[in-house]
């Protein structure tokens, strides 16, 4: 690791003057994805802001139809959270499904969103739950916010704060975790809504994408045999030398069924 | 053979990515890693082989110019023209192709090593994990120049070695250099990256079998072209595992009264290859027991038949091979049964029924492996028992546990030979001042070697102690019996325990009951029936290893524990193979593409679901303890009996044979291609 | 320089060090605590696994700073849980991986056994597929887990009494 200045912000608006003073300043809030890059070498931060503390990132809360969930929240504190558990359990489900125990605990919500790793398993959630991501500037729409493999709407010097989720009628998430890293080869998110289904994919392509021909298979009929025969198009997936983008989109197709046949 | 030097930096030419190009020496890590990314390196690209059909491709580009096509030599076991004649006359012949992919050792303890120089006496002080110390005396002194006596090595606790640890590396070299130049210790620990990059990694051989059959389906002939890719530079232990390892038992348990066997060994620009678990011994029994299976599936004979028709028979033994291997015990028949008793393979069809009643297709796999075990570098075994002040006999050896449990069976052993309490008795490994001669770790050798002096050591100390007994005693010698730790006059009370006489002793060293316990113990033949049940789901290709059953005739068990924990590790150390492991290399560039836990998959808990473990001893007479060995056998049943497990659940599909590793990629392509879906693209193909 | 003051295995402790330093480093170097080992440097081997505030972390992936203030348990205190530092007797999970032989090297055990400590803390009662799942995060390359996992299982009978 490169030498780096470490401060733990105690307070939002600290943090916001930190990242201000220091235009190299990164944010650190589980370290589950930055500090592995930091000691491979592959990121410069000057300084450090931790974040995981912040009293304004922590909590949840379900109303009005909507669960929102503090961007500190450990994945670990989704997994047991009873509110989460009553509120969409598919969620809960996912994160408890995150790496391992030890990265649950520390990793966070806020960090796994505004890293936007094309494998990361909440982007089909944040898709699929039609979520919104509330910073210390606005409140962005999932499907503006997760712009890319590993690119998001986020500006210099914004924080991710917290982020509210749909409470679906019913849905469910099916990952295959890829053998070597545990991360999503193929993870789907079924949720049926009151105004639609979404289905949203995340590990097959360059960034977590929703899948509307599922959608409107789902949409007709909520019934695993709707989607039979059906995957992503392989033409747009991934392929590198775990597996080819054919198996990724026949992957997509089976955890889309078994998504919707463990709900149906 | 053509053995191009490897200097400890690279000079003008990098061979491999991993090769260490210059050092950095700080007074911290993190200081010396700040100042490496100042290092600034003109490289100049090269066209890379990677492979065994790159390097010896005509024209391809040449590593070294004292190997031309890349070729380090050909080497021949067996008799060519018999095995000619043999298959001319054949009714079957079944002809196969195995690659047993290139492998990355990843004990969890990374390498490290710690060396200080005394100008006064120029004797260089090394700590580092090794297998033995003399081992790496010898290779460290051949890489350095440093003659033998000016190192003194010291290894301590092992994280696990595999085979990786034997040989020197140049970070040993390295940190030496720097010790004597700067005039302090230096130290290195390897990260895992390096342990990816800079280790000596394992396997990488393509082996085609050809087997020759009569109209009965007894075997004729059988005949091998091995291909060994020895990766930049050729380790001590490279060109041993393309050649001697994969012939010596080329005929696996089967009389067959003609072997031939080719093997040549090729340099490609990636890491060098040595020992890893097993060293070309799991790969020629993965090899023998997949063509076994499929010779039987190609010509209608029941697989299981088959391998009984063929058996040596307990009573040919001794057994000499058509190439002059002679095993000198042995019961495979008896073995198999009792492994196909245990495993339930007569109620497998019911198990397959209804596992395809889910949807599942469950196979069950069958491999009777035997390998070579025993026979190790140096002429003898030597341990040396010390009779201490503090009321101890302690032990010393040469052969470094990395976790085999050596302190409790050696301990077992020599306390069980003295009849005296295991708590009197202390193993010293490794010490740098141990002055014995022995081979350290490998070739699951250590019981066998060791553990035999160990015993032998006993029984001297008990008659080094007799002449002693008697005066104390006062009685004559021959009139003394000696049982349970203490010399009895026969047919009388009065005695005295060993170490009561030890302690009457005491004095001046070497103690008078101080004793060498030695011999020559010759080559085992550790064998066994492994059984393995799997379930592979169609729609994803992952695949459940439900059951598994090992019976291994390992010779006399000395510590049931330890052997079964042994078995447990090498088993899964070979479903790590059969199921995901592989160092791949990109062509263009040379790199390795799978350079951490996150590309390559290492097994984790639960991978085997059901798993039971017997031994079937057959003891040997080739060491006094009866002991075969069974460090790597575990690996030896594991790949054939997994892969012929997998492939007997795809054989419905018409899928005959498969390139290991079955990643759920890999499985669910050939699935889908043999339920006849087109596919554009194909995963990577298996790197060797 | 941060200036880190945590309890570890009960004690309070100060450090000075420089900012980027891990966790892991500041135990086995500042703290001389070489229980907690390091087999990897890409978050995935849990040789490292210490326990957080009484959860199972993977103290590689930790700056030392970021642990200020808090209580970190390594297998060195392990065996004092109950009064920290206190007792020589094994804790259970230790006694359990005794009895069972379930290390061979013994690389990777200290980080399985805080990982198995931090699993029976939180469910002293699991199945043999919550165990497996519980290690996810732990390589061994030794013992082929079998013996691991029937010693957490051991451990859970040993803790339940
Ligand atoms: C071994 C291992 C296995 C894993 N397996 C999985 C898996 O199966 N599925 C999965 O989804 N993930 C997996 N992860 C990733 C894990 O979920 C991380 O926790 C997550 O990606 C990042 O969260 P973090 O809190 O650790 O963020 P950090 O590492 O602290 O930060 C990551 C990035 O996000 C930024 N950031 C953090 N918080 C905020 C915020 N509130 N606002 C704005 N920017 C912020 C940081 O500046 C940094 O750039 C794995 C990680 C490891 C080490
Ligand atoms: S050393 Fe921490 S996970 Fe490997
Ligand atoms: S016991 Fe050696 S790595 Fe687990």
């Amino acid at each position: 690791m490169r030498p780096l200045v470490y401060r733990r912000a105690a307070s939002l608006a600290e943090a916001e003057r930190l990242l201000a003073e220091h235009p190299a300043a990164t944010l650190l809030a589980g370290g589950m994805t930055l500090i592995p890059t930091l000691k491979l070498r592959l990121a410069r931060p000057s300084h450090v802001v931790d974040i995981a503390r912040l009293a304004e990132l922590r909590g949840i809360d379900g109303k009005d139809g909507r669960l929102t969930v503090g961007a500190a929240t450990t994945h670990a504190e989704v997994a047991g959270a009873v509110a989460v558990r009553r509120a969409i359990p598919a969620l809960a489900e996912l994160a408890a499904g995150i790496g391992d125990p030890q990265v649950r605990n520390a990793g966070t919500l806020g960090g796994s969103v505004a890293n936007n790793d094309p494998a990361a398993d909440y982007p089909a959630a944040v898709l699929a739950l039609d979520a919104t991501i509330e910073t210390n500037r606005r409140t962005i729409p999932a499907a503006e916010f997760l712009v890319g493999m590993f690119a998001t709407a986020l500006a210099p010097g914004e924080i991710v704060l917290r982020v509210g989720f749909a409470m679906p009628e019913r849905a469910a998430y099916r990952k295959f975790a890829h053998p070597a890293s545990g991360y999503a080869m193929a993870g789907v998110f079924v949720a049926e809504h009151r105004d639609g289904v979404r289905v949203a994919v995340t590990g097959a392509g360059p960034g977590a994408f929703r899948w509307r021909e599922a959608e409107a298979a789902l949409a007709k009929r909520f019934n695993a045999g709707s989607l039979a025969g059906l995957e992503p198009d392989a033409s747009g997936l991934n392929a590198d030398i775990h597996a080819s983008a054919e198996y990724r989109a026949n992957l997509a197709g089976v955890m889309a069924r078994r998504a919707v046949a463990a709900i149906q | 053979m053509r053995k191009p030097v490897w200097p400890p930096l690279a000079r003008e030419r990098v061979h491999f990515v991993g090769q260490p190009v210059a050092a950095v020496i700080a007074e911290s890590a993190a200081a010396a890693a700040d100042a490496a990314e100042l290092v600034q390196i003109e490289y100049r690209d090269l066209a890379p082989v990677t492979t065994l059909a790159d390097a010896l491709r005509e024209g391809a580009p040449q590593l070294h110019a004292e190997a031309p096509g890349n070729l380090a030599f050909d080497f021949e076991s067996g008799d060519a023209a018999a095995a000619e004649a043999a298959f001319a006359k054949a009714a079957h012949v079944s002809r196969l192709t195995l690659r047993s992919q290139r492998l990355v050792g990843n004990p969890m303890e990374p390498r490290a090593c710690a060396a200080s120089h005394d100008a006064g006496t120029a004797i260089y002080t090394i700590y580092t994990p090794t297998q033995g110390v003399n081992g790496m005396r010898g290779a460290l002194s051949a890489l350095t120049n440093v003659p033998r006596e000016r190192l003194r090595i010291v290894a301590q606790d092992v994280g696990g070695s595999f085979g990786i640890r034997s040989p020197a590396y140049p970070e040993h070299a390295v940190v030496m250099a720097a010790a004597k130049r700067l005039g302090r210790p230096v130290k290195w620990v390897g990260t895992r990256s390096e342990v990816f990059l800079g280790d000596n990694q394992g396997r990488a051989l393509e082996l085609t079998g050809e087997l020759a059959l009569d109209a009965t389906g007894r075997i004729l002939a059988l005949r091998w072209d091995h291909v060994a890719n020895l990766g930049a530079y050729a380790t001590p232990f490279g060109a041993w595992v393309g050649t001697r390892n994969l012939t010596v038992t080329m005929g696996g348990v089967y009389r067959i009264p003609v072997l031939y066997g080719r093997a040549r060994c090729v340099y490609t620009n990636t890491a060098p290859v040595s020992a890893y678990r097993g060293a070309g011994r799991p790969d020629i029994a993965f090899a023998i027991e997949r063509l076994i299976e499929y010779a039987a599936a190609e010509h209608g004979l029941d697989p299981i038949e088959f391998r009984r028709r063929n058996f040596v028979p307990a009573e040919a033994m001794p057994y000499k091979t058509a190439n002059g291997t002679v095993y000198d015990s042995g019961d495979f028949a008896a073995v198999m049964d009792d492994a196909l008793a245990r495993a339930g393979h007569a109620g497998f069809a019911a198990r397959r029924a209804e596992a395809a009643a889910r949807g599942k297709l469950r196979g069950i796999g069958v491999a009777a492996y035997l390998e070579a075990a025993g026979a190790g570098a140096a002429p003898k075994d030597q341990v040396r028992g010390r009779f201490g002040a503090d009321g101890f006999l302690t032990v010393w050896t040469l052969t470094q546990s990395g976790g085999q449990g050596h302190e409790t069976t050696f301990a077992e052993i020599v306390a069980s030979g003295l009849g005296v309490p295991i708590e009197r008795v202390r193993i010293r490994a490794s010490d740098p001042e141990a002055d014995l001669v022995g081979s350290g770790v490998g070739g699951s050798r250590s019981l066998a070697g060791c553990g035999s002096a160990c015993r032998v050591l006993a029984d001297r100390i008990v008659e080094q102690a007799r002449p002693f007994a008697a005066e104390a005693l006062e009685a004559a010698p021959e009139d003394l019996e000696y049982a349970r730790g203490a010399f009895t006059i026969k047919g009388t009370g009065r005695a005295i325990g060993l170490f009561a006489l030890a302690e009457r002793l005491a004095g001046p060293t070497p103690h008078p009951l101080d004793a060498l316990g030695e011999g020559t113990f010759g080559a085992t033949f550790p064998n066994g029936c492994h059984v393995a049940e799997v379930e592979i789901d169609p729609d994803t290709g992952a695949t459940r290893i439900v059951r598994y059953t090992a019976v291994d005739d390992i010779g006399t068990v000395v510590s049931p524990a330890l052997a079964r924990g042994q078995v447990h590790g090498g088993v899964v150390q070979g479903a790590g193979q059969v199921f995901g492991e592989q160092a791949i290399y990109a062509p263009d560039s040379g790199q390795l593409l799978t350079a951490s836990f996150a590309d390559y998959p290492m097994p984790r808990a639960g991978i085997i679901e059901r798993f039971d473990v017997h031994p079937h001893p057959v003891p040997t007479g080739t060491n006094v303890l009866g002991a075969k060995g069974v460090g790597e056998s575990g690996c030896s049943g594991s790949l054939p009996a997994l892969a012929n497990a997998v492939l007997d659940a795809l054989r419905p599909l018409g899928i005959a044979t498969l390139d290991l590793p079955f990643t759920p990629a890999r499985l669910w392509e050939a699935i889908a291609a043999a339920r006849g879906r087109a596919l554009s693209r194909r995963a990577h193909a298996p790197q060797v | 320089m941060a200036k880190v003051a945590m309890t570890v295995n009960g004690k309070a402790v100060a450090l000075e060090l420089e900012d980027r330093t891990l966790l892991v480093d500041a135990l086995r170097d500042a703290l001389g605590l070489t229980g907690t080992h390091v087999g990897c440097d890409s978050t995935q081997c849990g040789c490292c696994t210490v326990h957080l505030d009484g959860r199972s972390v993977k103290s590689c992936s930790m700056l030392a700073p970021q642990a200020d203030g808090r209580a970190i348990l390594t297998i060195e205190g392990l065996a004092g849980i109950e009064g920290p530092g206190s007792g020589d007797a094994l804790h259970p999970v230790q006694q359990a991986f005794t009895e069972c032989h379930a290390l061979q090297c013994g690389f990777c055990t200290p980080g399985m056994i805080m990982a198995a400590a931090g699993l029976l803390a939180e469910n002293p009662a699991p199945t043999e597929e919550e165990i497996v799942h519980a290690l996810e995060g732990n390589l061994c390359r030794c013992t082929g887990y079998v013996n691991i996992v029937s010693a957490v299982q051991r451990a859970a009978e040993l803790m339940r009494g």
